[in-house]
């Protein structure tokens, strides 16, 4: 159980994790994608993009608008996916003890990136008068420093979720008593739900939304029902 | 239905203004109160850009808004009122004293300016004419998003919100 | 009326200036980092500065001189906007800033520039195409596929658009300067956001149950017992899901946006954890 490929997944948390806002902003860092990786790092891409698909559920109600504080997304998914593929533990609790670390993961995370922020502002306060003088060299240290802090802070967000979640999951797996089945259906309710009202809103204001939505359930429908 | 939120933002028009609040309260129109914007089309125009062809979008200056707030009101459609500034704000509450609520929701850094939250940065020529609205017995809250607790002016300006 | 419009400024708009394929290239990639010094002060202020710098060397005296100079202070300064169509931005602050343009119109043109780039952005992007990708791909995944067929389908889908929209707005932005307006108020552009959110819709209804029914199903997919709507589903348990999610999710509508879903998931299932570990 505690054999992960600790390395590997630090490095791919920072690369996916500089991904949400700092470069390059290409969505490599969204859930179905970031879990998926992290799973397929540890083995088992399957596990790991079955995290990623009820956390991407989770995420579809973050929009990164304005200045607010958001979950850190990236570096969550790959701590769940990673977890999610661990080998050896009963699937339907060790999915949704993934998806509550990744969660909690990527709340720390969003708390990081407001710190990295403020971190910023410090440098930038600092060369204010360097940068009302045009200093090239000042503009582009701070780009290239906001990026070397951001790496740094998505590889120990990454680190220190699997130091802690690890054992934390490995030691409560093997007293989970709750049915595969019934196990899922509570975590892919509350997902759903998440990502059901996400859309709603997304919505509003364009007129015969629900009908839209009807049609799409119709096609669903209609790929298990008809032959 | 009513104005929702009288809210102050500096960036008047964008994401957490037409997205975070627009979507979850159904707005069907804001109201940019701006002396400088009414009188400026090229400026207007930029606006429009930022609002959905549903969100109906009326540009005034503070008389003007003044003059014309009941009427939308009455709107069936839940709105937001926005000033760029406190002191616009200042100025249509002493021309329309029948608003009770004012939402800080951005207010940039710039020289002289202290930080109070990360998206409020006041000069204390700027605390004082909140704390003049707050005695006027309007509710002064500060909340970027629907999301985050409103956090009264107190709070906000004795330095326990950071 | 504003007495100088800058759309229409003092200085009238001059031909095209010249830019060297590599310095657009530099421009391009330097953009895709556009934030990455993002802060509560000059939120991506230096990061506007850092995407123009390349254009300004072409100022008169080059990189040595005082135009150069002035002009980076000026880009660096405060600025926020959506950080895909902030192309738009240093595209059209770039060529103003070549054709010497006056810093008064520059300053007041980017400033009112910030709002309308961050809501058309956010609406297009964040609250449009971004959902529309990721409910393609969990529509892939509930309809089966495996894991490299549903990363790639997200990527590549999300990224057209997004590489697409950088590349089109610094052409805009570079090709209208300080006349950006016109070119953004393009209906297409006004009513894409509504065309997308009605695709994320149909895509919602299809996506969500099958992505429920297949984490259900578990590994490997169980296929439909039958033909009635709730076997279908895959059985009671989905059917008892789906209702689940229908109950908390219209809770979370009703909210208005007050509640986030992920901390009400968090508390859900540190609930069920504790239960499942203790009972």
């Amino acid at each position: 159980m505690m054999d992960l490929p600790l390395l590997p997944l630090v490095a791919l948390g920072a690369f996916l994790g500089i991904d949400v806002v700092s470069f390059p902003q290409a969505m490599i860092s969204r859930p179905i994608v970031a879990a998926t990786l992290g799973g397929a790092v540890v083995g088992d891409v399957v596990s790991g993009l079955f995290a990623g698909a009820v956390l991407e559920m989770m995420a579809m109600e973050t929009l990164p608008v304005g200045a607010s504080r958001y979950p850190e997304w990236g570096t969550a998914s790959v701590v769940g996916g990673a977890l999610a593929a661990v080998p050896g533990a009963d699937r339907s609790g060790a999915l949704v003890l993934a998806v509550f670390a990744a969660i909690a993961t990527g709340w720390a995370g969003g708390w990081s990136m407001y710190l990295l922020r403020r971190v910023n502002g410090v440098w930038a306060r600092r060369a204010l008068p360097a940068l009302e003088s045009g200093a090239p060299r000042t503009v582009i240290g701070l780009q290239a420093r906001g990026l070397a802090a951001d790496i740094v802070r998505a590889a120990l967000v990454t680190l220190f979720a699997l130091l802690v979640w690890l054992p934390v999951t490995t030691w409560l797996l093997p007293h989970w008593s709750l049915g595969a089945t019934a196990s899922r259906a509570v975590l892919v309710a509350v997902a759903g739900a998440v990502a059901g009202s996400a859309a709603w809103r997304l919505a509003s204001g364009v007129g015969g939304a629900p009908w839209y939505f009807l049609a799409g359930i119709a096609a669903a429908l209609a790929t298990v029902v008809l032959p | 239905m009513a104005i929702e939120l009288y809210r102050i933002d500096d960036r008047l028009i964008h994401g957490q203004v037409v997205v975070g609040w627009g979507q979850p309260l159904r707005v069907g129109f804001i109201v940019v109160v701006d002396d400088e914007v009414a009188a400026s089309e090229w400026e207007q125009e930029l606006y429009r850009m930022g609002v959905p062809p549903e969100m109906e979008l009326y540009f005034a200056s503070v008389n003007d808004a003044a003059e014309r707030l009941d009427t939308w009101r009455r709107d069936q459609r839940p709105g937001i009122l926005l000033t760029g500034d406190i002191d616009t704000m200042r100025r249509l509450v002493e021309r329309a004293p029948s608003i009770q609520t004012v939402n800080l929701g951005g207010i940039h850094h710039r020289a002289g300016r202290a930080e109070r939250l990360r998206y409020i940065y006041l000069t204390s020529e700027e605390e004082r004419e909140l704390r003049a609205l707050a005695s006027r017995g309007i509710d002064v809250t500060a909340q970027d998003v629907p999301s985050a607790r409103p956090l009264p002016l107190r709070e906000l300006l004795d330095g326990s919100a950071r | 009326m504003t007495a100088v419009p800058p759309a229409v400024g003092a200085t009238p708009q001059t031909s095209e200036p010249h830019l060297s394929w590599r310095a657009r290239a530099a421009i391009f990639l330097r953009l895709l980092a556009v934030q990455s010094a993002w802060n509560y002060e000059l939120m991506l202020g230096t990061g506007i500065g850092f995407c123009t710098e390349p254009a300004l060397r072409t100022l008169p005296g080059g990189p040595a001189g005082t135009a150069y100079h002035e002009a980076l202070a000026r880009e660096s300064r405060y600025f926020n906007a959506h950080p895909y169509l902030a192309a738009v931005a240093v595209g059209a602050l770039a060529r103003a800033e070549l054709e010497g343009q006056p810093p008064a119109q520059i300053e007041r043109f980017r400033a009112a520039m910030c709002g309308p780039l961050g809501s058309l952005g956010d609406r297009l992007v964040w609250a449009g195409w971004l959902p529309f990708s990721a409910l393609l791909a969990l529509l892939a995944f509930g309809l089966g596929a495996g894991g490299v067929t549903v990363v790639v389908t997200f990527l590549v889908v999300y990224n057209a658009g997004h590489i697409g929209l950088r590349i089109w707005g610094l052409r805009v932005g570079w090709r209208s300067g300080l006349r950006v307006a016109a070119a953004l108020g393009a209906p297409a552009l006004r009513r894409g956001p509504q065309l997308i959110t009605r695709a994320v819709m149909v895509l919602a209804g299809a996506a969500l149950p099958l992505a429920i029914r297949r984490v259900l199903a578990g590994v490997p997919l169980s296929p439909p017992a039958s033909d009635t709507v709730v076997r279908a589903l895959g059985g009671i348990a989905p059917a008892a899901a789906i209702l689940g999610a229908v109950a908390l999710g219209a809770i979370l509508v009703r909210l208005h946006g007050r509640m986030e879903g992920w901390r009400a998931a968090l508390a859900i299932l540190a609930a069920l954890i504790i239960y499942s570990v203790l009972r």
